[in-house]
């Protein structure tokens, strides 16, 4: 049976070469995937060049700053920048959708500046070519293309019969033609992701990704399952039609639903059943929340009060003055703290929100496999939302830990009702290092895509369903 | 007449018949219908929004103008009657709001609207450091995209048409009804051209019925918007049935009809808008991380020291003439004259930058647009936009605005503080105003030369297909 199976698949790879237009199509693929890969790495080099330039010019200007006062100076902060990962020269992912540059001053929390799509243009709904694009719709297209009469074609020639009659099961002609298939599909993918395996271990300009080798192997892996699942699709469903152009017409029209319609419909669905408040009103939210606090007895003047108390009383005095630390260092500290608590209240709702507008369509998936792969490859690269929340995360660390550092020695070192008299200098700026930002392991990250794992499983374990069995072909 | 009637109802009859062709009818329906919903819903959002601005900064002044007649015995009272009145607090206190208020079919083609800002808050602080924060917004959904009319005309519409006429030649041939067609007196390219028309009527009438649907929850609209809409509609529609006219002319089988119909769709709305978006970014990398600085707030660097301070009110003075007398009134109010000089210096110094910045992005739309003529699905894309002014273009005119509009709110400030006048209650009934300034004339030149541009294609596949179908009958009569 096994020997047939090859004889099948060597007749039908026979088949494919000899026709032209798919040949056509076939290099049209890699050129498109060549020119996707081209044009991410220069998009790549190019980012990281300005993230660093940027980075470096920033951080000298901390260190530069001069004498003065650590409140001023953590007033008027200074810049984190998003870097780019190496993988997104495979796939671009939500970074042009996301800010690229983060503010980190006192007092004031900002969000992310500077979607890169804002200076895009119109053009930019209808998409960027990246690799992934490529293998996650284009590539099953061109699946579509070479299959879809595979089984109805025979049928039609009449040779399916004359198969059958000599005593091939269905199932040996079904598996011969998958694996003929996806001998094709391997053509492509399996040098694509062992040349990206290489560019991605010998790269050394940017260290923001540990665990590369395993990020890489992770995504090959699904994609090798999910194009493994559309080749078994299509050839199941010419094996299921009557004639090839309702095979065709049907493998399309799956297509279109699937790989358009249904991610497009259920992310917006899920925006209509999960809507975010606009900004202004959550700043207010949150600007209320720290000047009245976020449960009764906490408004801002009360909480000034006691927390003097609470210092009267722990250093045993009857006046600020007198207090061994500037009060209001700790004030300020104070007020950021409590300004924290806020933020991250508001924010935790806030994230909540854009899950649930995600798990809408992450749910999609199970009818939809497409959405799975491109939320696993987003994933796997790093450029997902929940490695920009990540990012967002550390950011916020570093900037909370640069503040109260500023704020805590304007308290230890200067003395109440001074303001200008206190300078401090480098010695101070060095003790805050520089922001090197590293990627979660991915093995953290999966954690977040269980949806999406079980979804890809699903498919992959239909399709070995879907494969006729042995018994049942002899019948026919 | 008679024949085009009798072949309609045969086509007519077909469909009903089909129920595959009828589930996708109705599917497209209830997409469209739902696509409107979504567009409407996100806008009357962005409205709410606005309102909600609005009436926040209405209740604000409100409360300046009161401080005027209260009692002012309260600290509170005290404090709002100063920020009302002396300018010195005034000038970073008083927030405006620059608004883009979305045009009535807005919800039909979202566009940029949820990419870019549709509201500002303005101060007379620096610019800069006011002028790119975003809304929020979930990533995933701005990389996902609206599901809007624009969507399912522009990329579902093209499949009906597709699924609908990529047989008409070669399946009559492959159920061997060629011949008995051939027998008729009517020539057969008439028959193919009556059938295809009716599929257009069909069609259009679907497209023109969901937009009748979007026009009709719209609150008030220009017939002139309300026909160049459903014209461009029209000229897009003219576009694919041309493409499929030819591609029929071609007299291959239906699957490979359908396959080529299928990767000119890709080609289309996919393949050639992705490797375009990508080959820009490469040719006019967007440079926004020298912006960062920008935004940053910023200070004079003793903020103690007079003689700065003045030194940075010098300067500023240098470049307004206009304040020639405040020169002498330096020392009254010098640190809020300094801070205030300090800004409107900041974005002088920046100015530089930020058009370089805005300039890249022109430069990089003008390149594209090279490429929009040869594209139907993505010109039309753009000519709904502009209509609807949900465009890129409308978004710089937005930005241009407000950049007047601090102007304005700068100057209504900062003259009375560098001439140590008061705010007087008076002063309220001429609040600067923002303005959007929209160059419509060039707006319906674009609209028009893009819809040329696509009739001009659609023409130009008709008539080539008209003389390859006749061509291949030419060849084959020869041949025998």
């Amino acid at each position: 049976m096994k020997s047939q199976i090859f004889l099948i698949a060597k007749k039908e790879l026979k088949g494919v070469i000899r026709q032209s237009s798919l040949k056509i199509l076939f290099t049209i693929i890699i050129i498109l995937l060549g020119f996707a890969v081209y044009g991410g790495h220069i998009a790549y080099k190019h980012q990281i060049t300005m993230v660093e330039t940027a980075q470096e010019e920033r951080r000298a200007e901390w260190l530069d700053q001069g004498n003065k006062h650590p409140h001023i100076a953590a007033h008027y902060g200074t810049f984190v920048f998003k870097q780019k990962t190496l993988l997104s020269l495979f796939d671009f992912g939500l970074d042009t959708y996301t800010g690229t540059s983060v503010y980190l001053e006192a007092h004031y929390p900002h969000e992310f500046m500077f979607r890169p799509v804002q200076g895009y243009g119109n053009m930019i709904r209808f998409g960027e070519l990246s690799a992934a694009l490529v293998l996650q719709l284009l590539l099953p297209l061109l699946i579509i293309f070479i299959t879809f009469q595979t089984f109805t074609k025979e049928r039609e020639t009449g040779t399916f019969k004359l198969l059958v009659s000599q005593g091939v099961s269905i199932r040996t002609i079904y598996l011969g033609k998958v694996l003929a298939y996806f001998i094709i599909i391997s053509i492509i993918i399996v040098p694509f992701f062992t040349a990206l395996y290489f560019v991605g271990i010998n790269e050394t300009t940017n260290s923001v990704i540990r665990d590369m080798e395993l990020r890489i192997v992770l995504l090959f892996l699904v994609y090798i399952g999910y194009l493994w699942t559309f080749t078994n699709f299509s050839v199941w469903i010419s094996l299921k039609s009557s004639n090839s152009r309702s095979a065709l017409l049907t493998l399309l029209i799956f297509w279109v639903v699937t790989g358009i319609i249904i991610p497009k419909t259920s992310a917006n669905l899920g925006e209509t059943l999960h809507p975010l408040p606009s900004m202004k009103i959550y700043k207010e939210g949150i600007q209320h929340d720290i000047a009245n606090g976020m449960a009764i007895n906490e408004s801002k003047e009360k909480r000034l009060v006691k927390l003097k108390e609470n210092y009267l009383q722990k250093y045993n005095v009857d006046s600020i003055h007198k207090l061994p630390l500037n009060f209001s260092g700790i004030e300020m500290q104070e007020g950021e703290e409590y300004a924290n608590k806020v933020y991250d209240f508001h924010e935790k709702k806030l994230h909540k929100k854009f899950e649930l507008q995600n798990k809408t369509e992450s749910l999609m998936s199970f009818v939809a496999p497409y959405i799975a792969i491109r939320n696993l490859s987003m994933a796997f690269t790093a450029t997902d939302w929940h490695s920009f929340n990540d990012f967002q995360r550390k950011t916020k660390t570093y900037r909370r830990h640069l503040i109260r550092t500023m704020n805590n020695d304007m308290a230890k070192n200067s003395r109440h009702g001074e303001f200008y008299e206190y300078k401090a200098g480098k010695n101070l700026w060095e003790t805050i290092s520089d922001f090197k930002y590293k990627t979660l392991f991915v093995t953290k990250v999966l954690k977040y895509y269980r949806i999406e794992l079980a979804s890809l499983t699903f498919w992959f374990l239909a399709m070995l369903l879907l494969i006729p069995s042995s018994f049942k072909s002899k019948m026919i | 007449m008679k024949l085009i009637l009798l072949l309609w109802q045969r086509e007519g009859i077909s469909i009903i018949r089909n129920i595959f062709q009828m589930i996708l009818l109705i599917s497209i329906v209830f997409l469209g219908i739902y696509a409107i919903y979504y567009g409407y819903s996100t806008i009357t959002k962005q409205q709410k929004t606005i309102e909600n601005v609005q009436t926040i900064e209405k209740n604000e002044f409100k409360n300046y103008i009161n401080s005027f007649s209260n009692k002012r015995t309260s600290v509170k009272e005290k404090q709002l009657f100063n920020i009302a009145s002396d300018p010195a607090y005034a000038w970073y206190r008083h927030e405006y709001h620059a608004v883009l208020n979305p045009h009535s079919l807005a919800h039909m083609s979202l566009g940029q609207r949820d990419i870019e800002p549709y509201y500002r808050k303005l101060t007379a602080a620096s610019l800069y450091y006011q002028l790119f924060e975003n809304e929020l917004a979930n990533p995933l959904k701005l990389y996902i995209g609206n599901f809007d009319l624009s969507f399912v005309l522009i990329y579902l519409f093209p499949l009906l048409i597709i699924v609908f006429t990529y047989g008409l030649y070669a399946e009559e041939k492959e159920n061997g009804m060629l011949p008995l067609l051939r027998l008729q007196t009517v020539g057969l390219r008439k028959i193919l051209l009556i059938r295809i028309s009716f599929y257009y009527l069909l069609i259009v009438g679907l497209g023109i019925l969901l937009s009748s649907i979007g026009f009709f929850i719209a609150p008030k609209t220009e017939n002139l918007t309300i026909f160049l809409w459903i014209a461009t509609i029209l000229c897009y529609f003219s576009f694919w049935f041309a493409l499929m006219f030819f591609l029929v002319s071609l007299k291959k089988n239906s699957s490979l009809t359908a396959i080529s119909a299928a990767g000119l769709w890709l080609l289309f709305l996919i393949v050639l808008p992705a490797i375009l978006n990508v080959y820009a970014n490469i040719a006019y990398p967007i440079d926004n991380m020298s912006l960062a600085d920008i935004t940053r707030r910023k200070s004079l660097e003793n903020e103690e020291d007079l003689d700065e301070a003045k030194a940075v009110i010098e300067e500023y003075l240098h470049h307004r003439d206009d304040l020639k007398g405040a020169k002498a009134l330096i020392d009254v109010n010098t640190m809020s004259k300094a801070y205030a000089a300090f800004t409107a210096l900041n974005d002088n110094h920046h100015k530089k930058e930020v058009v370089d910045y805005f300039n890249q992005i022109e430069l990089r739309q003008k390149w594209i647009s090279l490429f929009q003529w040869a594209n139907p699905a993505v010109n039309t894309q753009s000519i709904l936009n502009e209509i609807t002014e949900t465009d890129a273009v409308i978004f710089q005119a937005f930005h241009q605005s407000i950049t007047n509009f601090h102007k304005e709110i700068t100057h209504f400030y900062f003259d009375k503080l560098f001439l140590n006048k008061q705010i007087k209650n008076k002063d309220y009934e001429n609040l600067p105003k923002f303005n959007l300034t929209v160059d419509y004339i060039s707006k319906i030149q674009n609209i028009k030369g893009g819809l040329i541009e696509i009739i001009i294609i659609s023409f130009f596949l008709f008539g080539l297909s008209l003389v390859l179908f006749n061509k291949t009958i030419f060849l084959k009569a020869l041949k025998k």
